[in-house]
């Protein structure tokens, strides 16, 4: 392959092409009319726009997206994530165009993407699976004569969903009509269509992820699991690897179902089979996601292995240079996703200008990210500004180091997940790794969330104060002169 | 009684210190980059960014607060003034963020009661359902169903 386009915007887009143009190879990018001044656009050795603003008529459009890529040259397509990542029609476009798509063939994704069908497949291996409907459904009333059946909670779940779109608890019988309204017509409208299926909801669940790898010529190995059980709305919005919990005999046990998971699909390229672990750590299967995942830095920080660059050899035919023995895990890796929305109003979206930015450097740390001070948030697409992701000897140092990076991490000009990942980092229930997806729930409702926040303003309170009143020489100075430890 | 006390607003709280709270704050250090006390066993360090006169900028671990020291003077001075009537009722529906309508489940003229789902606004791909926080008459509906929304834009006036 000599050039490859970048079907993608963002941060994803800027750090598929670093691997590329590391590898020697040429960079195409792909933008809407308000991405124009787009990192991602910057750092490309091509760009061309594929039209106005809203997604369906950029960033989704296939036939523009390949017309410009044969115009150009381009021997081979990476969709990054999202977008047009899980769409077979897409992959099976771009093969025809005589292009390499770099994830895996049509079938396996139209397999994975469909849950019910997934679940069907994976069935033969002896994969454990929570209870629910096996056929897609749109019927209401039949509906709810299932959930009532399997009995609440319950999760609705779009068919044809990710990312927490289409997706809903329903703790109630009462509140089960309105919420299928709401998760067929969010399906509808974020994937054309409306299917759901209906499931038990596990009690204290943790969301378990295991990243895979298959090549064409039939290897495939894991590279071990990602925890990303602290999330918001459905959406992760912290991960780690490894999982503070699993023994050592389950880590070996779920890696292996993934592997098989992803066997069954004759899977070829990186993907993640995600798991459900209940509090006695029993795990079941979920789903599996045919693309790059958003937190695959934690993996790539303890195996040490470049997951698009092997994206990429495999998409040249090449076989996997290293078996599962090879691969140990090493050290911590955690990342925050970095929203522009405020963790203290339910994290509802909080978008604007930039009017600061200083990046944290050091060992340890690193950013993906694609904004520079002044630029805007635009509405359009999703809110995550970066991923702020640490690395250490142990978890210890690696929440340490995201501590650290945290604060000196400066973003202004709208509120972001930032001070949240703070609170997640100091909390008693995160360190000691006794957590599950209720974290949010649990620990930072709207009123806790309040509390915390105005114990920090006391703090600011009592500093001003104290400055205050020391310069108007009324309170004491301790008298020391000049420590030489500092805070850090 | 608080009028011996002196009143601190920080990023809209309000705290309210009396003299000997305020007596027993060891300053540990002075400098306004590392600015360090102690108060009830507990060290609080920060960055002093910006002071005129009582208004303050202070920066805690990466975040900022704005804060404005009222001493008793300032009170009183305050309390001269007009008392502010407050406003316990909203007079309209603002977008609490950029987003498009999608569903519009009031009328013009319609009577509607606490939590009462008032729009459906789509926003970062999530449906976002807008409910009313109080009893009150739809006085106008400045929006239409499909319509793209700014944030803080007024959609719904109330009587």
């Amino acid at each position: 392959m000599k050039k490859i386009l970048v079907a993608n915007r963002g941060e994803i887009a800027l750090r598929i092409m670093r691997t590329i143009k590391k590898m020697g190879i040429k960079t195409v990018a792909v933008y809407s009319e308000p991405d124009v001044q787009a990192l991602h656009v910057r750092f490309a050795d091509e760009a061309v726009c594929l039209g106005v603003a809203a997604s369906s008529k950029s960033y989704l459009n296939m036939d523009k997206i390949i017309k410009f890529a044969k115009e150009l040259g381009v021997d081979g397509i990476h969709p990054g994530y999202g977008f047009l990542s899980e769409n077979a029609i897409f992959a099976e476009k771009v093969t025809k165009a005589g292009i390499t798509f770099i994830g895996p063939e049509p079938d396996s994704i139209t397999l994975m993407g469909s849950k019910l069908a997934a679940k069907d497949c994976v069935k033969k291996y002896d994969i454990p699976m929570v209870p629910g409907t096996d056929t897609a459904i749109t019927d209401i009333p039949e509906a709810q004569k299932i959930a009532a059946e399997i009995g609440f909670p319950i999760l609705i779940k779009a068919s044809a969903g990710g990312g927490g779109k289409g997706m809903r608890v329903v703790e109630k019988a009462a509140d089960f009509v309105e919420q299928m309204d709401r998760a067929i017509s969010e399906a509808k409208s974020a994937f054309g269509d409306g299917s759901v299926f209906i499931e038990k909801y596990v009690g204290s669940p943790r969301h378990i992820e295991v990243q895979v790898l298959g090549d064409k010529h039939g290897n495939i190995v894991h590279l071990f699991e990602r925890e990303c059980s602290i999330q918001r709305r459905h959406q992760k919005v912290i991960e780690e690897a490894p999982s503070g919990i699993l023994t050592p005999e389950i880590r070996q046990r779920i890696g292996e179902a993934a592997v098989k998971v992803a066997k069954s699909c004759n899977y070829v390229g990186a993907g993640t089979v995600e798991f459900l672990l209940d509090e006695n750590l029993n795990f079941y299967f979920l789903e599996m996601n045919t693309r790059l995942q958003v937190e695959h830095p934690v993996t790539e920080y303890i195996t040490g292995v470049d997951l698009v660059e092997e994206q990429i050899k495999i998409a040249r035919g090449e076989k996997l240079s290293f078996s599962q023995e090879d691969l140990k895990i090493e050290g911590h890796s955690v990342e925050l996703r970095v929203y522009a929305e405020d963790p203290l109003n339910d994290f509802l979206p909080s978008i604007g200008q930039i009017t600061k930015y200083e990046r944290p450097e050091g060992e340890g740390i690193r950013l993906d990210d694609a904004y520079e001070e002044g630029m805007e948030i635009p509405i359009y697409y999703d809110p995550m500004i970066a991923k702020l992701v640490t690395y250490g000897k142990d978890r210890t140092e690696a929440i340490q180091k995201m501590n650290e990076a945290i604060k000196s991490y400066k973003i202004e000009g709208f509120a972001t997940t930032l001070p949240f990942g703070l609170f997640v980092m100091d909390h008693e229930a995160f360190r000691s790794a006794q957590f599950d997806t209720h974290f949010v729930k649990n620990f930072f409702s709207k009123e806790q969330a309040q509390n915390w926040q105005k114990a920090k303003a006391k703090n600011a309170a009592l500093l001003a104060l104290a400055h205050w009143k020391a310069n108007q020489t009324n309170l004491k100075v301790a008298e020391v002169e000049n420590t030489n430890w500092k805070k850090r | 009684m608080t009028d011996k006390n002196i009143i601190v607003n920080a990023g809209g709280f309000e705290f309210s210190f009396t003299e000997n709270e305020i007596s027993d704050i060891d300053v540990l250090s002075n400098k306004t980059d590392d600015f360090c006390l102690l108060h009830n066993q507990k060290t609080i360090s920060g960055e002093i960014i910006s002071s005129k006169d009582k208004a303050y900028k202070v920066e805690i671990d990466g975040e900022r607060f704005q804060v404005q020291i009222k001493s008793q003077l300032d009170q009183i001075l305050d309390n001269m003034g007009l008392n502010k009537p407050k406003v316990s009722k909203i007079k309209s529906i603002k977008a609490p963020m950029p987003g498009l309508v999608i569903e519009i489940n009031v009328e013009e003229g319609q009577t509607v009661s606490e939590n009462d789902k008032i729009l459906i606004l789509e926003a970062m791909k999530m449906e976002n359902v807008i409910k009313i926080p109080h009893e009150a008459v739809v006085k106008k509906i400045n929006i239409v169903k499909g319509q793209a929304v700014d944030k803080g834009q007024i959609l719904i006036e109330l009587e």
